[in-house]
């Protein structure tokens, strides 16, 4: 016998939901557990109820508002005949409903046990957050017909069946859009479904599924009064299945990769494939080895010149001296500058300036590389091995440095060389005019010795005028102006017969003559001749020398030291304006009292037996840059003759001019051949030298030097490269011949620079392959 | 001796020190490989020092040459602080370090008679942005229906072309009741509110420009988002003017036209009409300057396409042809609708100015119908090149003169006719789909990007001074640079899926934010959706002050 619950009051009034559902919970402590209820829209009938002794409980509803059924817990059971609205088992926690007519939205909404049974169509968003507790039992929701759209929306587990019963009429039995965000659960459907989810699996049924429908589907039937449909709805060929993916399964790109767009859909081989070469399925690295480095280096040994070598007029390559006595091999290291100057010990080791010096890099450690010293050594080297004999005949005019330097190398290139010289011996100003003090007889002697031991003819007391000149020039094959430059300048202020003039002093000195000077001497110039000619007033007893110039003194600094040590005067700018028996009158009205006024501002060359049409404005040779005199092919002038400049230049221009009169002689063009570059200070790594105390500084053996030199410019072979390359390219490999080669391997290579920046002698350089 | 001269540049000048731990470093020649400026290498140093060990002075020597990295202190490779150096050491051993006290500008200027120049970035003070300042305040949740970002479907859409108001349709009432058109309509493409913009083929490397096309192909066709992307002033490529991705472009004609003569000739081929023409008049990031294309960066490719030598290429400031706005309306806007039959939406960029809303105004009138958008260029844009006074000194911020075109519309009752883009500075954060937004509710229909692309790529720099160097040619990320061994850094698939990405999280970011308000289309001039906590960006803006 079941309790009539009423929702109309005795004057058929609505009652309101409160009061309804009071109804009921009176009735149930009374101890009725079966309803009847006459709704009129009451939301919430059928729970949360339960009897204290477990005893089922059962509501049949007529007209029920929302949410009927909610929060209906196991042992309920709701039926209702015909329609609800929305929100039918909202939260259902375990009860039996039964909706006999349609549903309306978010039916079955967040049910998450019990069993919703719905003999229509339900609404929007029908079973949305379903779940299921694995506690318990999941949650049914049948369906006989169809829902509305977003259905099963955030499903997360439980089993829907929508049976598709009467809706040929819709496109999709699930509504639009359905099972966006559904992550478990089970639907089955029959009839058609569009527009759903890309995250869900529509599959066939398995023999678990069918058994399922089979076996429930009469009982649903049964529930909403169409046992009559169980042959259609059995027919199990127009079920499907719709399953979640699984969380890793939408973690999956569904998309095709860019890749994949790329080489299958986009523009074939690219949109700037006709203009640009370029694989695009090769990445580069930040770093990268082999042709995609953005540097690479180049062991370019003696590229640059040391600067020892491009600061000598003459081009001495110290460095290669140094570097092979660094290999031990001290006889060829002190017969190398043979190839380039006769006078190793009589220039290099004694009178030159040493440009070289100045240059050295090491002196920006501690002191130059002792090649003052180094050339001494060579004073005994013996002479290189000469050519073959060319059975060409030249003849040198001139045996001074220049001359004599000229000889030396025609001679090793195999020529037959007569030297003419018109003093008693050769050796020219080396012999005449540097103080002997400076360049003891003996040094001198033993190299001219060395250059005559050559085989060179030579002819002294020979002067060359113009007739025995025009003779010679028939007779040889090429001709060599080298007579140097003798002839004293002087400027004519008054007075100046007073003047003496400095090359004589010099020549009357070195020939013994002991020329007088006062007691106060002036010596007009101080170049490097004027110091030797002060140096050789001190020396014939002169007791003050006072030394001037209309500009800074040309001479090297250690002229000038030797020379104020003896307690000598410089003084510049000075102009003279007369000289009498009183001294020298400066034209600022100054007197330096003097008893010697000696002038050596320098000499012209005597040309008088050659052409006066060869010959400049100013009576030099009128020569290019190779020495051969313009208007006669097989004449070449070097030395003071073309431009006065120091012993080396002169020596520099017999070895050039021998070169290119070798040229000449077998019809080559004549070309003055580039000189090596000064290796920029910054491509050295000097840090790895250890610094020296200058202090203590003492040159014991110049053959130690070769712990020194930095060897710029040249490959020193010490392997700080190879050691220090990080990726092990570098590889040295000894030649045939005995010198080594470094090369780095472009496979291994990153381009890293590390060889070209720690590179102590800068042989390596990084050439770089982007801008 | 040292011999260092009050005038020699030091690390000290330069806008960014590198710092070094020669105990960390391995010498494994990773950074000094890796440098595209070739700001640091490789030397030696000298480690001598004196001591003493025992109870009385017994002076001794402890030498040692040690390799170690060194920054270069020269004005041509000075470092950028691109950071590369640090990202490839794997020791920590050596990074970048911004100079407080650089005194850059001086030095370059001293030495070279000629201002400094960078790339990539206006570095406006980033600490405060009066977008910043606006929060989406209105939210709907109860008081509207509420919109889910996820399960609803929202209409992301922008003109661009010229809207007809619906008076002024061409269309009458046929004898059977149904509408019938009788005459021209102009053309109007809906497409995604946020355009990729105006960054040129020798701006960019070529790898990175195909990237970017391909990422807008893949946009449209594989995630179904209208992105369209605008060419820049340097011409298109043949291939794609010839494919049918064409419709997915916007071509540019800017004051050089560089481009244009292959545009042309290429017309018989084309398969498929551009989404667009943008006339660009001026340049948010440094108005009143033209492009300026280094000459570094003129590749053959380029010089070919923009038909010029090897030179750097200045874009005029001003278009040559043009004297005055009715000008710009009547000879360009006329001209490029009828280059491609009045079928093309034509629309200008020109960059925010004091002057602004009289242009639009001007504009707005259109009695031809021919102004399909205006494009509004803010200051706080990037720029591949530039000088550092046009970038530091000139300029003129978006926010507010958006808003004063998009007031003067509504005032004149046309808004919406003209559709209204901004850009300059937007997504500088990170999040473009925030400042698009506001900038929908201040009114823009669109906005347009370019700079966020280049972070999108792996660009390293950023508005704080680091790298900028677009204009060097030497990006060490490939972006911007036309050095085949740079450019083949850049992994074209990656930088097209790192853009894809982007804009489909931003798409998921825009809906949101339309999701609160309630809105299923764009909000655009929904100013009552923001709030503003400043109250001097509240009042030039007119929304609602909040604190």
């Amino acid at each position: 016998m079941s309790t009539f619950i009423n929702g109309f009051d005795e004057q058929n009034k609505r009652i309101s939901t409160q009061q309804l559902l009071h109804k009921i919970y009176t009735a149930m402590e009374e101890g009725e557990t079966v309803f009847e209820v006459q709704a009129s829209g009451h939301h919430d009938i059928g729970g949360p109820l339960w009897t204290k002794d477990g005893s089922p409980l059962k509501f049949t509803v007529r007209n029920p508002g929302q949410r009927v059924g909610s929060f209906g817990m196991v042992g309920t059971e709701i039926i209702v005949e015909g329609p609800a609205p929305a929100d039918v088992g909202w939260l259902n926690a375990g009860a039996i409903l039964t909706l006999k007519g349609d549903g309306g939205d978010t039916t079955g909404h967040c049910a998450a046990s019990g069993k919703i049974y719905v003999g229509g169509r339900t609404g929007t968003r029908t079973g949305s957050l379903m779940k299921h507790d694995p506690s318990y039992e999941p949650p049914e929701m049948w369906i006989l017909k169809n829902t509305g759209s977003f259905s099963f929306e955030f499903m997360g587990g439980g089993i829907a069946v929508v049976c598709g019963y009467d809706s040929a009429q819709f496109e999709s039995v699930l509504g639009d859009r359905g099972c966006v965000g559904m992550v478990g659960g089970t639907i089955y459907v029959r009839g058609p479904v569009k527009g759903l989810s890309k995250a869900v699996w529509m599959l066939d049924l398995d023999e678990a599924d069918r058994e399922f429908l089979l076996a429930n589907m009469p009982v649903f039937l049964d529930k909403i009064d169409r046992p009559q449909l169980l042959a259609e709805l059995t027919d199990l060929s127009r079920w499907k299945k719709i399953l979640a993916m699984t969380y890793e399964e939408r973690q999956r790109q569904e998309r095709i990769s860019l890749k994949e767009f790329r080489t299958g859909k986009w523009v074939e081989g690219g949109i700037f494939g006709d203009v640009v070469t370029d694989d695009y399925d090769r990445v580069a690295n930040f770093v990268n080895a082999g042709e995609d480095r953005l540097k690479i280096p180049h062991w370019q040994n003696k590229a640059y010149g040391a600067p020892c070598q491009t600061a000598c007029p003459t081009g001495i390559p110290t460095q290669d001296r140094i570097n092979l006595l660094r290999q031990g091999k001290i006889k060829d290291a002190l017969e190398l500058v043979l190839n380039y100057s006769p006078f190793p010990a009589s220039v290099c080791g004694q009178v030159c300036p040493n440009l070289c010096k100045d240059a050295c890099s090491r002196q920006f450690l501690d002191h130059p590389v002792a090649m003052q010293e180094l050339g001494r050594l060579s004073q005994d080297a013996s002479a290189p091995a000469k050519k073959p004999d060319t059975g060409k005949k030249i003849a040198v005019i001139g045996g001074g440095p220049a001359g004599l330097s000229a000889a030396w190398q025609l001679s090793l290139l195999g020529h037959g060389v007569t030297l003419f010289e018109g003093d008693k011996e050769v050796g020219g100003k080396l012999r005449q005019a540097i103080p002997m003090e400076r360049l003891p007889r003996q040094i001198l002697d033993s190299e001219v010795e060395r250059i005559k031991g050559m085989g060179v003819e030579i002819l002294t007391g020979q002067k060359i005028d113009k007739a025995a000149f025009d003779a010679m020039q028939g007779n040889y094959d090429a001709l060599v102006i080298a007579s140097g430059a003798h002839n004293p300048v002087v400027i004519p202020f008054p007075g100046h017969e007073r003047l003496v003039k400095g090359l004589e002093f010099l020549k009357q000195i070195n020939n013994g003559e002991n020329p007088r000077v006062g007691r106060r001497v002036v010596v007009i110039g101080a170049g490097n001749a004027g110091m030797d000619v002060a140096l050789g007033a001190y020396a014939m007893g002169a007791e003050q020398v006072t030394s001037i110039d209309v500009q800074r003194p040309a001479a090297y600094q250690k002229e000038i030291d030797h020379f104020t040590a003896l307690g000598g005067q410089i003084q510049w700018p000075v102009f003279t304006e007369r000289i009498d028996g009183d001294g020298l009158y400066t034209k600022d009205g100054r007197l330096i009292e003097a008893d010697t006024v000696i002038i050596a501002i320098g000499e012209r060359p005597d040309l008088s037996y050659v052409p006066r049409e060869w010959l400049t404005d100013r009576g030099m040779v009128d020569a290019d840059d190779c020495w051969q005199v313009s208007r006669a092919p097989a004449v070449f002038a070097i030395g003071d003759t073309i431009k006065p400049g120091l012993l080396t230049h002169a020596i520099a221009s017999g070895r050039e001019v021998a070169r290119f009169i070798d040229d000449y002689l077998a019809g080559k063009q004549l070309a003055a051949p580039k000189k090596p570059v000064m290796i920029p200070q910054a491509m050295l790594s000097k840090e790895l030298f250890m610094v020296q105390n200058r202090g203590r500084f003492r040159v014991h053996d110049a053959k130690n030097e070769a712990h020194r030199c930095i060897s710029c410019g040249t490959c020193r072979d010490c392997s700080m490269c190879l050691e220090s390359c990080p990726e092990g390219a570098i590889v040295r490999t000894e030649m045939a011949d005995g010198s080594v080669e470094y090369l780095s391997e472009e496979k291994y290579c990153i381009g890293c620079g590390i060889c070209a920046g720690i590179c102590p002698c800068g042989v390596w350089a990084m050439e770089s392959a982007i801008l | 001796m040292e011999t260092v001269k009050i005038n020699d540049l030091a690390c000290n000048d330069l806008p960014w020190k590198v710092i070094y731990d020669t105990e960390r470093c391995t010498l494994c020649g990773s950074c000094v490989s890796a440098c595209t400026f070739g700001a640091i290498s490789p030397k030696v140093e000298r480690r001598r020092k004196s001591f003493s060990d025992t109870e009385t002075p017994e002076p001794k020597i402890k030498f040692s040459a040690t390799p170690v990295i060194a920054q270069q202190n020269v004005l041509k490779n000075f470092c950028r602080g691109c950071g590369v150096c640090e990202r490839v050491c794997p020791n920590k051993a050596i990074r970048s370090e911004r100079n407080p006290d650089s005194r850059f500008h001086v030095v370059y200027q001293a030495s070279t008679g000629s201002g400094p120049k960078r790339g990539g970035r206006n570095n406006l003070d980033p600490h405060y942005r009066t977008l910043d300042t606006l929060r989406v305040g209105r939210i709907s949740q109860m008081t509207d229906p509420s919109l889910d970002a996820q399960r609803h479907t929202f209409d992301c859409l922008a003109p661009l072309g010229r809207i007809l108001p619906a008076a002024k349709l061409p269309f009458t009432v046929g004898q059977d009741g149904k509408l019938v058109k009788n005459g021209h309509t102009p053309p109007v493409r809906w497409i995604y509110p946020v355009i990729i913009g105006d960054m040129s083929i020798g701006a960019l490397s070529w790898r990175m420009w195909e990237a970017v096309a391909m990422a807008v192909a893949y946009l449209n066709e594989e995630c179904g988002l209208p992105v369209r992307m605008c060419s820049g002033e340097g011409g298109m490529p043949i291939r794609l003017l010839k494919s049918r991705y064409l419709k997915y472009m916007i071509l540019q004609i800017a004051s050089g036209h560089f481009g244009w003569n292959r545009i042309i000739k290429t017309m018989p081929d084309m398969i498929e009409d551009p989404a667009g023409v943008l006339i660009k008049i001026g340049q948010g990031a440094k108005p009143g300057d033209g492009g300026l294309l280094m000459a570094a960066k003129v590749a053959p490719h380029i010089q070919a396409i923009r038909g010029v030598p090897k030179t750097d290429l200045l874009s005029p400031p001003n278009h040559q042809g043009l004297y005055s706005i009715e000008e710009s309306v009547q000879k360009m806007f006329l001209s490029f609708n009828a280059a491609f039959k009045f079928r093309v939406p034509v629309a200008i960029k020109v960059a925010a100015s004091a002057t602004s809303v009289s242009v639009f105004n001007n504009l707005v009138r259109d009695p031809y119908n021919i102004v399909g958008g205006f494009f509004l260029d803010g200051i706080d844009g990037g720029t591949g090149a530039a000088h550092d006074i046009s970038l530091d000194h000139t300029g003129h911020p978006v926010v507010s003169k958006l808003r004063d075109c998009y007031q003067a519309a509504v005032a004149q009752g046309r808004q919406g006719q003209i559709p209204l883009w901004a850009a300059g500075g937007l997504g500088k954060t990170g999040n473009l789909a925030a400042d698009a937004f506001k900038m929908f509710c201040l009114g823009a229909n669109g906005v347009f990007t370019g700079k966020l692309i280049l972070q999108l790529a792996g660009c390293l720099g950023n508005d704080h001074g680091r790298c900028n160097a677009c204009n060097t040619g030497l990006c060490p990320a490939g972006i911007t640079t036309q050095e085949p061994l740079l450019v083949r850094r850049l992994n074209p698939d990656r930088v097209a899926e790192n853009i894809v990405n982007y804009f489909l999280g931003m798409d998921q970011e825009l809906r949101k934010l339309m999701a609160p308000i309630g809105n299923s289309s764009l909000p655009v001039g929904r100013s009552d959706c923001l709030v503003a906590t400043e109250k001097s960006v509240a009042d030039r803006l007119q929304v609602q002050y909040v604190c």
